[in-house]
């Protein structure tokens, strides 16, 4: 009898220490694995806040010797970057506003409504966004320029607007199936016509999914290298992405410098996908998966 | 009393229980009218570019004269098939795409499994792995051109760990070390998506059968190949799919970072029909080989709508 007390005992003591192991085991490994993930982003972040006599090194320090913030204000007045950001800005915006509106009459057919091409709509959209960029970009090029279309912020938004707004349709499609079918029977029933049932009953239930839609366009379009390239070739309408692009590391750019405007660029972006993460991965994924 | 109701009713549909509500079963012109302007506006800035590549892959356009277009029926392809270059080109995609599928899911499965398990802090722990993800592409290009500096970049310092290293590496110089940058820095930035998505699918694993399992005396190495192997495997499968989408999509951190060289040993198709078309201005070859990627990702699209109509069968 004490002899199998004992023996449990131990049995549970050893059950803890094994736990506390593993428990150690998890911190660490989480950590581990944390630090490999993020250290990029902290190199940048390293990079910025630091003067770049000591960046400048080999090795360089892995911690920040001294703190410095003179480098925004180098880089504004050194390159037009906040010309660069503003031409992103309205991309941005018109792509967005672009894609709602036109989203918002998707996703209601594709979800609350039933008929006949429902499936091979959603299938067209599926596709569409599954193509590489690159494909259109030559004939999309050869008509712009036949159509005087280079260089114009607006034109540019019409084509980020069609690559993003598929994505767009099939996050709003998503909540838009989470209104009860019996809310729009009973809207319909008291006169309501359906697409009032969608701007009274629909869109009210479904402000998240609106603002995921949102956030996806404005940074798509915002993001977006290849296109903007091509397209805003000349300097005066250069968006920040490819901006960016052009600057040359040490060469032309302090360190310093080159690094903060990767920051600037970065951080709406990182916040509000952070923010809105789930809606997307069930965008990109076609609903198969919900974040 | 709403005349709409009363049709129903006169023709005998009343509303049982589980009928389906109302305004799903009336047959209308409105959800024609609404997709009608999407199929337009996607037909005209997608579809037709699209037609307008193939129709332009058979002919000679001349951008800078003001020649017309002429027919060359299949040279073209004549040309694409028998160029060494392009087959160079197809090897280094398929290798590129097939390495960035490998390491972002299996970094992406490592990573959902470890954070899958509850401990403190979590929220934050997650909020950091999917940093990669919500950085754009040019910063993330940015960081990285910094990070394998030959002269500076912090990365030297492990490369100098190793034994025989005493020179930091001209990492983008080197064809082996050019594409293994390209795979790491492209899986980088993709695999935070793929942890999200499988951690979703862990989640929805319900414990009662890890907590029978275990009474029946399973192993560790057991629970995972008999409960959360069969409950991912499905999203893994979909994932591979759409990991082979993304990285064949992938331009602006090759572009960006190598250009497609040293001597096109990271130059994927992508890269390839930007360079044809834009640097040697040779768009007729450039919308040939843009056909040839057209054919790959839509074959590669119609597997992911193959397998999503085989999950709604099943779940239906």
């Amino acid at each position: 009898m004490a002899a199998q007390v004992a023996e449990s005992r131990t049995a549970t003591s050893r059950f803890h220490v094994g736990r506390l192991i593993n428990g150690a085991l998890l911190y660490v490994t989480v950590a581990v694995v944390s630090l490999i993930i993020v250290f990029p982003v902290y190199w940048m972040m390293i990079s910025t806040f630091q003067p770049s006599k000591y960046i400048l090194h080999f090795p360089p320090p892995l911690l920040p010797q001294e703190l410095y913030f003179d480098q925004f204000a180098e880089l504004f007045s050194e390159h037009p970057i906040a010309r660069w950001l503003r031409n992103s800005f309205l991309i941005a915006v018109m792509t967005m506003l672009l894609c709602m509106a036109l989203s918002v009459l998707g996703a209601f057919a594709l979800s609350n409504l039933r008929w006949p091409g429902r499936n091979l709509f959603g299938l067209f959209l599926l596709v569409t966004q599954m193509l590489p960029e690159v494909l259109i970009l030559i004939p999309l090029y050869i008509l712009y320029r036949r159509l005087n279309m280079l260089n114009s912020i607006p034109s540019l938004a019409l084509i980020d607007a069609a690559f993003i707004l598929p994505i767009c349709i099939w996050i709003l499609k998503g909540v838009f199936d989470n209104v009860p079918p019996e809310v729009l029977d009973a809207s319909v029933v008291d006169g309501c016509t359906e697409l009032g049932a969608l701007w009274r009953i629909v869109l009210p239930l479904s402000a998240p999914g609106l603002a995921a839609v949102a956030v996806v366009a404005f940074f798509f379009a915002w993001n977006e290298y290849l296109y903007a390239g091509i397209m805003l070739s000349s300097g005066d309408f250069m968006p920040a992405s490819v901006g960016l692009s052009t600057l040359k590391a040490i060469a032309q750019t302090p360190v310093e410098q080159y690094m903060a405007a990767g920051l600037v660029f970065s951080v709406l972006p990182v916040v509000f996908y952070l923010a809105m993460q789930r809606y997307i991965v069930s965008g990109l994924t076609a609903g198969a998966v919900k974040g | 009393m709403n005349e709409r109701v009363d049709a129903d009713a006169m023709a005998g549909r009343s509303s049982g229980k589980r009928s389906p509500p109302r305004i799903l079963r009336r047959r209308y012109l409105l959800p024609f009218a609404l997709a009608l302007p999407i199929v337009l506006y996607e037909g005209l800035l997608i579809v037709y570019p699209i037609v307008q590549g193939i129709y332009g892959s058979f002919t000679r356009i001349e951008l800078a004269s003001s020649a017309a277009t002429t027919w060359v029926g299949w040279d073209n392809y004549e040309r694409m098939f028998s160029d060494p270059a392009f087959w160079k080109v197809i090897r280094v995609t398929l290798l590129f795409t097939a390495l960035v599928i490998v390491v972002a899911l299996t970094v992406g499965l490592l990573t959902a499994l470890l954070f899958n398990r509850p401990f403190r802090f979590r929220p934050i722990a997650r909020g950091m792995l999917m940093m990669p993800w919500a950085i754009p592409e040019v910063p993330v290009v940015m960081i990285f051109i910094w990070i394998l500096s030959p002269q500076f970049g912090v990365v030297n310092i492990l490369a100098r760990m190793l034994p025989g290293v005493t020179q930091n590496p001209q990492w983008l110089q080197v064809p082996e070390l050019a594409m293994g940058w390209m795979v790491i820095i492209s899986s980088w930035k993709a695999f935070p998506f793929y942890s999200l998505v499988i951690l979703a699918a862990l989640q929805a694993i319900p414990q009662e059968l890890y907590e029978a399992a275990r009474v029946d005396g399973a192993s560790r190495l057991q629970l995972f190949r008999h409960v959360t192997f069969p409950g991912i495997s499905s999203t893994l499968e979909l994932l591979v799919v759409l990991a082979a989408i993304f990285s064949f999509k992938q331009f602006t951190i090759i572009f960006l970072m190598t250009g497609g060289g040293p001597s096109g040993t990271t130059e994927t198709i992508v890269i390839r029909i930007f360079n044809t078309a834009f640097r040697f201005y040779d768009y007729s070859y450039a919308t040939a080989l843009g056909v040839a990627g057209f054919v790959v990702s839509l074959a590669v699209a119609l597997v992911f709508i193959l397998m999503q109509v085989r999950r709604t069968q099943e779940s239906a």
